[in-house]
């Protein structure tokens, strides 16, 4: 006997007609209810999402189905993707169902459900049932059982669970109830291609066959009505996700990470700056708020959250959510609060663990803009004096900005003034040419270079701070002051290539300036090196050393810049033991966006926090390479009592310490 | 109601400062350049001043120097000031204390200012005394070192900080002039909206030959740094050979255990 079976067995093709009403219905009620959505995003500001269409098309159909963002954490992540595919895997087989009862068997009377494919087809989509129902199980368990911090329960977790759990329950037993009838009779050697509809089906055993069709017939129907719920209920719960979680693969921005919208300063027209209310906005950012699943990773990631400050990047993204729902002229700043809005490092944390590409970072910028440029505000005095000395001497110190180049004397750099021709600008930035402890790394990078035969320009006291910090404190306005200013600079010499030593000035000379026209490749030196080694320019002598390793966020997160300072310290001999949260889940050493100039006065130190990561791992020395991190970590490790435990160190003091005395130099 | 708040362009403290070829004040080669601290004080005082009297009042800012302390001026406007005079004087440093008050007073003198705001000093001079000075020839009341200010229908009274931490309270009829000390007020931030609206106010430039009718009365003889002296002393090692050395340093060195 042939392996199939009656598509409308016991329900009769008489249901065909009200079956697709209903299911129409449901669609109706479903675009009904994002329809409803569309006046809330349209509060937002215009903002083109939609150009380089197939570019979008392929990262969110990659971001989709790969479910890749999704099961990059374990916990609730591999119950999510399993899930999926196993739900994707069912939703694809009835619509095959639909299309071979509807379509083949009346238009072109084949029939692609039989044989040894229809013995295949039963076997998968009956274990992706199962593992559909193993998984929901185990998310059913975390939410309600295990309970992890942070992770919410609302209303719509209880309706979708149960939903869910629903539709597989009802398909199984409806399943079982036809395998009872009808395969375990006519043909039970087909029925061990459906093994959970075969257990399922032992529930019928020994009932009339009255009462088995009775059940099928209900089972079906409910089964039916629980889908069509499915449907409806997308747009009115967290189900909804389904939809603008995907949807947010397609509309993340294109540009390089870390880009943030220059201001035109000269346009006079422009009176208001930044975001203090819904309707400053982008309506990408109120969408964002309907693409949330409160997976609450950000959180976990955040470093100010997880060190008690108040800031929750998933709290920003619901804020703006409920605002523009409920109160959209409502005041947005106060509602996230100054306090959060100033604990943010911009490390990017949330915005890379964020399976649903939610841009928290600029919402967090754009308010701060409106802080700065609007009200003169600032996170605390001892930013306003930074600030102020940086707009008087360059830098954020206050030191006299004709010194800036002091660490230099006698170490050979040119500096460019004197018109001679070098091969790379260094773009020292403030704490290499400042700060005592940092000026050794400034030091160590003129040593590399000078033993690869380097000749390196540095622009001495005409440099000023890159304006990183306060671009990221929201003041725009210094920052394009002090950008202009270095790239006039520059583009006055000829300049083939800059690098720098700090992250920071690396991140704002090689994606920031471009936009205000410097077009000059810039790299930072932990790359730089990296070439010189490889050109075999830069020999080491390598010398066994035990060391970990500490991602700076502006050159992992945002750079992608992960592999080569691991491949320098190892040709440098060092052994290396991972901290938990490294590479693309570095946890930040507190000083992005700007924090470096304020003073940490809520919770605990976040680079206390790091420096027990640090010490966790049983090595003696913390490897970083942004003269931020190393001044953080020189101060953590002091108030964290970890003195005579770790030492931290850069990565070009390293490398200047074991560069090799070949015998032709 | 008429405002003037004067301040004064000064090289930022942490300059490395070197004597200029006559050797009688400073050159003026590397140095970074701001606003007074305690003129912004003054700035601060009187915009809020302004701001809470309403459209009524007009706040001039006044300052005397070469082209850079434009710089200075413009701060003053975005931070809220209505409009500002120039007085250009290539070598006001040259000016003793008594000439630059009287170019003020001179200006000022028929332009019926009620009030008139200034720090309490110069970073770089020091002298304290262009305020009152200034006061003296225009014959205002005026008063020293604030640190609290208010007014009210033509009386200010003004808090000022006297010595060993003792403050007092001083009222004074208009017209009158106060010099602003640190603790006053935290100078604002100007917004960027300010900054482009202040692109548009007016600036007039005066030559200081038109204002200058005094004769100095001070001269600056010299300037130069202080001889450096030994610098601090750092010891190291065993707490116990530690105590022995600050013994004999303080016994060789000071008369205290003598």
């Amino acid at each position: 006997m042939e392996a199939t079976r009656e598509i409308y067995w016991n329900i009769g093709h008489g249901v065909v007609i009200p079956m697709y009403i209903l299911a129409f219905a449901a669609f109706a009620v479903l675009a009904w209810g994002f329809w409803q959505r569309l006046p809330v995003w349209r509060q937002g500001k215009a903002l083109d999402r939609f150009s380089s269409y197939d570019e979008r098309v392929m990262r969110m159909t990659r971001d989709v189905f790969s479910q890749e963002k999704i099961f990059r954490v374990t916990a609730g992540g591999v119950f999510h993707s399993l899930f999926f595919w196993g739900f994707l895997i069912l939703f694809v087989g009835t619509m095959l169902v639909m299309i071979q009862a509807d379509l083949f068997t009346p238009l072109l009377h084949i029939n692609l459900l039989s044989g040894e494919f229809y013995k295949g087809f039963s076997l998968v989509l009956d274990l992706a049932g199962l593992i559909s129902l193993a998984m929901l199980t185990g998310l059913i368990i975390r939410r309600f059982v295990i309970r992890p911090k942070g992770l919410e329960i609302v209303r719509d977790d209880y309706i979708v669970l149960q939903l869910l759990f629903a539709i597989l329950l009802t398909g199984f037993f409806l399943e079982g109830a036809r395998m009872a009838a009808t395969e375990l009779r006519q043909n039970p050697g087909l029925a061990y291609f459906s093994p959970v509809g075969l257990l399922a089906a032992q529930v019928f055993d020994g009932m009339s066959q009255d009462v088995v069709l009775l059940s099928h017939k209900t089972l079906w129907w409910i089964h039916f009505g629980l889908v069509l719920g499915f449907f409806c209920a997308i747009p009115y719960t967290k189900l909804r996700h389904i939809l603008t979680t995907s949807a947010n693969a397609f509309l993340a921005p294109l540009e390089p990470k870390g880009t943030i919208a220059t201001i035109d300063m000269e346009d006079e027209r422009i009176e208001q700056f930044g975001v203090a209310a819904i309707s400053d906005l982008t309506w990408k950012d109120i969408f964002d708020a309907d693409a949330c699943t409160s997976c609450k990773r950000c959180q976990d990631s955040c470093p100010a959250h997880v060190t008690d400050k108040p800031l929750s990047p998933m709290k920003v993204i619901k804020q703006i959510g409920e605002l523009a729902e409920d109160n959209p002229s409502g005041n947005l700043i106060e509602t996230v609060s100054q306090d959060a809005i100033w604990s943010c490092t911009t490390c990017r944390a949330c915005q890379d663990i964020c399976p649903a590409n939610i841009e928290h970072v600029n919402k967090i910028l754009e308010m701060r803009r409106n802080l700065t440029l609007m009200e003169g505000a600032f996170p605390g005095d001892e930013v306003r004096t930074a600030v102020s000395n940086i707009e008087v001497n360059g830098n954020p110190f206050g030191m006299a900005y004709a010194a800036r180049s002091e660490w230099s004397e006698g170490l050979g750099a040119t500096i460019l003034e004197s018109g001679e021709e070098v091969d790379i600008l260094y773009f020292v930035g403030c704490y290499a040419s400042f700060d005592k402890r940092n000026q050794q790394i400034a030091k160590s990078f003129l040593t590399i270079c000078s033993s690869a035969g380097i000749k390196v320009g540095i622009l001495g006291k005409e440099e000023k701070c890159c304006g990183e910090p306060v671009r990221k404190l929201g003041n725009e306005y210094l920052y394009q002051i002090v950008a202009q200013e270095n790239i006039e600079l520059i583009k006055a010499y000829n300049i083939k290539k800059i690098v720098t030593t700090c992250p920071h000035c690396f991140n704002t000379l090689a994606r920031d300036y471009k936009d205000l026209g410097l077009e000059i490749p810039v790299e930072h030196y932990s790359t730089y090196v990296c070439s010189l080694i490889a050109d075999e320019r830069l020999k080491l002598e390598p010398e066994p050393f035990d060391f970990t390793y500490h991602d700076s966020c502006y050159l992992g997160r945002y750079m992608d810049i992960i592999e080569q300072p691991r491949s320098i310290l190892k040709a440098a001999g060092g052994l290396i033991t991972e901290m938990d949260k490294s590479r693309y889940d570095s946890f930040c050493c507190s000083a992005g966006g700007g924090r470096i100039l304020a003073e940490e006065k809520v919770g605990s130190k976040i680079s206390e926090a790091r420096v027990k990561m640090a010490t966790d791992t049983g090595a003696p020395l913390l490897i970083s390479n942004c003269p931020f991190c190393l001044t953080m970590f020189e101060d953590g490790i002091k108030t964290g009592g970890a003195e005579g435990v770790l030492v931290v160190r850069d990565l070009a003091e390293i490398v200047a310490e074991r560069i090799a005395v070949s015998a032709d130099r | 109601m008429k405002l003037l708040v004067c301040i004064k362009q000064v090289p930022d403290l942490e300059s490395r400062f070197k004597p200029d070829s006559e050797g009688v004040w400073y050159s003026e080669s590397d140095l970074a350049w701001r606003m007074n601290e305690y003129d912004e004080f003054a700035v601060e005082q009187a915009v809020q001043l302004r701001e809470k009297l309403g459209e009524t009042v007009e706040l001039t800012v006044l300052s005397i120097g070469p082209d850079r302390v434009v710089e200075a001026i413009k701060k003053a406007l975005a931070m809220g000031c209505d409009n500002a005079v120039h007085i250009q004087d290539p070598v006001a440093a040259a000016k003793d204390p008594w000439q630059i008050a009287s170019v003020i007073a001179v200006y000022a003198k028929d332009k019926g200012y009620d009030l008139i705001f200034t720090g309490m000093q110069s970073q770089d001079r020091g002298s304290a005394q262009v305020g009152v000075m200034v006061a003296e020839q225009l014959g205002y009341s005026s008063c020293t070192t604030l640190v609290g200010f208010e007014y009210d229908s033509g009386v200010v009274t003004a808090k000022r900080e006297l010595e060993g931490g003792i403050k007092g309270v001083v009222k004074m009829k208009t017209p009158a002039l106060v010099t602003c000390q640190l603790g006053l007020n935290v100078p604002r931030y100007p917004t960027l909206p300010n900054i482009m609206k202040s692109k548009k106010k007016e600036i007039i430039t005066l030559a200081v030959s038109d204002l200058l009718t005094a004769e100095p009365l001070a001269a600056t003889i010299s300037f130069y740094s202080p001889t450096k002296k030994g610098g601090g002393l750092v010891l190291e090692g065993e707490v116990a050979s530690l105590v022995d050395q600050v013994i004999g340093i303080l016994k060789e060195k000071t008369s205290v255990l003598r």
